[in-house]
């Protein structure tokens, strides 16, 4: 069978890094290593520029090359014969290959200096196997060796993630359901969603699966990590090389700072210490962005095309249902208390500590201490700061969501506060860092404050 | 000439190609399983599989021209020697050690960036081609902004 670049799809993932010769004008061949190589179309790829270097004068001078890509499936070493056509530092191309780089460069703090320089579309003249790295399946788009990781986006595991879904009766059951469901019907198990927080440009971990901190309230900004990158572009990033790719832009890093370009402090990879793949989905309705669902792997080649195109439309999905939730908590939770049904059962109470708990709000920063250690900021800070005084003034333990949404110090947003969110993960923050105070559902829009300890409140500018 | 601490560099066994050029400047190239370098530093032999060498071998008896990039897979740390053809021999049993403790010990890095034995043992490293180059130049090829530099 001939191989088309269709064919050789496995091949752009970059697990495996390609090899670029080129020659000079006067004849002196040169190799080298390749970051990127990216499909194009049905005889077009583009090649990763990002550092003025031989391969690319040689390119300028004689527009042929070859490049050695290898199938991560198959182990299979493709030779493709090229031709410089042009160089694109725009379009959807560029954009492509630029956001997976960025991705990169964000892990390793390199952003600025690991960048795409231009995306350089060549077009494929021939496509041959190659005799040395030869692999357990010889023909493109052959059978993947056992081993490779299968797509599971099928009709049946889709209609079970979708009763899982229907079945959540709240916000807190709903996300909690998705990430099970991507646990246990397709197997994925290191998973998070992020929603956007208060503040502009950034989102803040609500749920999380599969790893031993479950980093509620933990923040991306917008351009940061591949969380970042995905709300930003509002496009899903998938990267399968990711352990390769970050020795090569570490590599960059090290160069850089001998070269006195100092980057910036490096930012705290998210979720796994070393995941090999990721897979980051933008959550979108109607052309709004309700949240980012990342899934990680230490699988070196994880996520496949396939794998992409299912969770994107199964994000649309999750989008439409997180979103639908939120409204619906809302209108139920501004029914005056007097009509809701009866509250559930008290909870047990907190687990009593003898120990008092100094609680230190700071009003500059909104942001909430307890006993030096950092708990919360923003909007859910003000919230707890709020029920805190209360209890601790008045002794009142229940209050309601509608009226927190109606006072006026809180500075609620006044359209879509997602006042029910921030209470969710204020919840499960306490939960994670103090289990002795706690925030007890009692009825939809009603909740107790519930505490197991001695608080001593204090305010700090 | 290749410095005592880049030989012992390339002699470890990386990920390593050696590319032509044939009369029409079309370059290419092949895998290269095992590096030596010789004690006075100014030849390099390169262990080509033999089922891919041919392009490679006749673009090199026909005008010469070489180059070979070495890198290492956990740092990425890479040189690229450029030079001549001296000549070719099909490599004998007492090569054949020497090409699997470098093979096996790339396979090995390799591993450690996660890509497991399983999807490289079907890759064919012996038997082999040994290239004779005479080395005329030597570059960092590291990447980042100094890739390219001559190293001295």
């Amino acid at each position: 069978m001939t191989p088309t670049l269709e064919s050789l799809a496995p091949c752009w993932q970059g697990l495996i890094p390609a090899t670029l010769y080129t020659c000079s004008r006067d004849g002196v061949p040169n190799a080298a290593y390749l970051s990127h190589v990216e499909y194009v179309d049905e005889r077009h790829v583009a090649l990763s520029f990002q550092f003025f270097n031989k391969s690319r004068r040689n390119v300028a001078e004689n527009p042929q090359a070859l490049v050695r890509v290898i199938d991560p499936d198959s182990s299979q070493c493709w030779a493709l014969r090229l031709s410089l056509v042009r160089s694109e530092t725009s379009g959807p191309v560029f954009e492509r290959m630029d956001l997976r780089i960025e991705a990169i460069a964000s892990y390793t703090g390199v952003k600025g200096i690991f960048k795409l320089l231009a995306a350089d579309i060549y077009e494929v003249q021939a496509i041959e196997p190659v005799a040395d790295d030869v692999g357990g399946v010889f023909e493109a788009g052959g059978e993947a060796r056992p081993g490779a990781a299968d797509a599971r986006f099928t009709m049946r595991a889709l209609q079970d993630m979708t009763e899982r879904v229907n079945g959540a009766a709240c916000l807190d059951v709903l996300l909690d359901s998705i990430l099970a469901g991507l646990e246990e019907i397709f197997g994925f198990r290191h998973a998070m969603l992020l929603v956007p927080a208060e503040e502009p440009g950034v989102l803040v971990t609500i749920a999380s699966r599969g790893y031993g901190d479950t980093g509620v309230g933990a923040e991306a900004r917008l351009g940061e990590g591949i969380v970042g990158l995905v709300a930003e572009a509002r496009k899903p990033i998938r990267i399968s090389g990711l352990l390769r790719a970050m020795l090569y832009a570490h590599a960059v890093a090290t160069r850089a700072q001998q070269s006195g370009m100092a980057p910036p402090p490096r930012i705290p990879l998210p979720g796994l210490a070393s995941p090999a793949s990721q897979l980051g989905v933008p959550l979108m309705v109607r052309g709004e962005l309700v949240g980012v669902l990342c899934i990680e792997s230490e699988e070196p080649y994880r996520f496949h095309e396939e794998d992409k195109a299912s969770i994107e439309l199964l994000g649309s999905y999750l989008a439409i249902a997180i979103q639908n939730m939120q409204l619906q908590e809302r209108a139920e939770a501004d029914v005056p208390v007097a009509a809701v049904g009866p509250a559930a059962p008290a909870a047990p109470p907190s687990p009593v500590t003898a120990r008092p708990r100094e609680i230190v709000y700071y009003e500059g920063d909104e942001l909430v201490m307890v006993d030096g250690e950092y708990l919360i900021r923003s909007l859910p800070a003000r919230i707890l700061w709020k029920l805190l005084a209360i209890r601790t003034r008045d002794g009142r333990a229940e209050f309601t969501n509608r009226e927190l949404r109606l006072d006026k110090s809180l500075n609620l947003p006044e359209l879509k506060d997602n006042l029910e969110s921030r209470l969710l993960l204020l919840r499960r923050r306490l939960e994670q860092k103090t289990p002795d105070i706690r925030l007890v559902p009692r009825a939809r829009g009603r909740f107790a404050l519930d505490l197991g300890c001695e608080v001593r409140l204090r305010t700090l500018p | 000439m290749v410095g005592r601490e880049l030989a012992a560099f390339l002699i470890e066994g990386h990920s390593s190609h050696i590319a032509s050029r044939n009369e029409r400047l079309e370059p290419n190239a092949a895998r290269v399983t095992a590096l030596t370098v010789d004690d006075d530093g100014h030849h390099v032999v390169a262990y080509v599989p033999s089922v891919s060498a041919d392009p490679v071998l006749a673009d090199l008896r026909a005008n010469g021209q070489a180059a070979i990039v070495v890198t290492r897979p956990t740092d990425d740390r890479g040189c690229q020697v450029k030079g001549v053809f001296v000549d070719a021999r099909a490599a004998g049993p007492e090569d054949q050690s020497l090409v699997r403790a470098q093979w096996d010990h790339f396979l090995d890095v390799l591993e450690m960036v996660g890509l497991p034995r399983a999807a490289t043992e079907s890759w064919i490293v012996w038997p082999c081609i040994a290239i004779r180059i005479r080395v005329q130049a030597l570059f960092d090829q590291t990447p980042g902004p100094g890739a390219g530099a001559p190293l001295s």
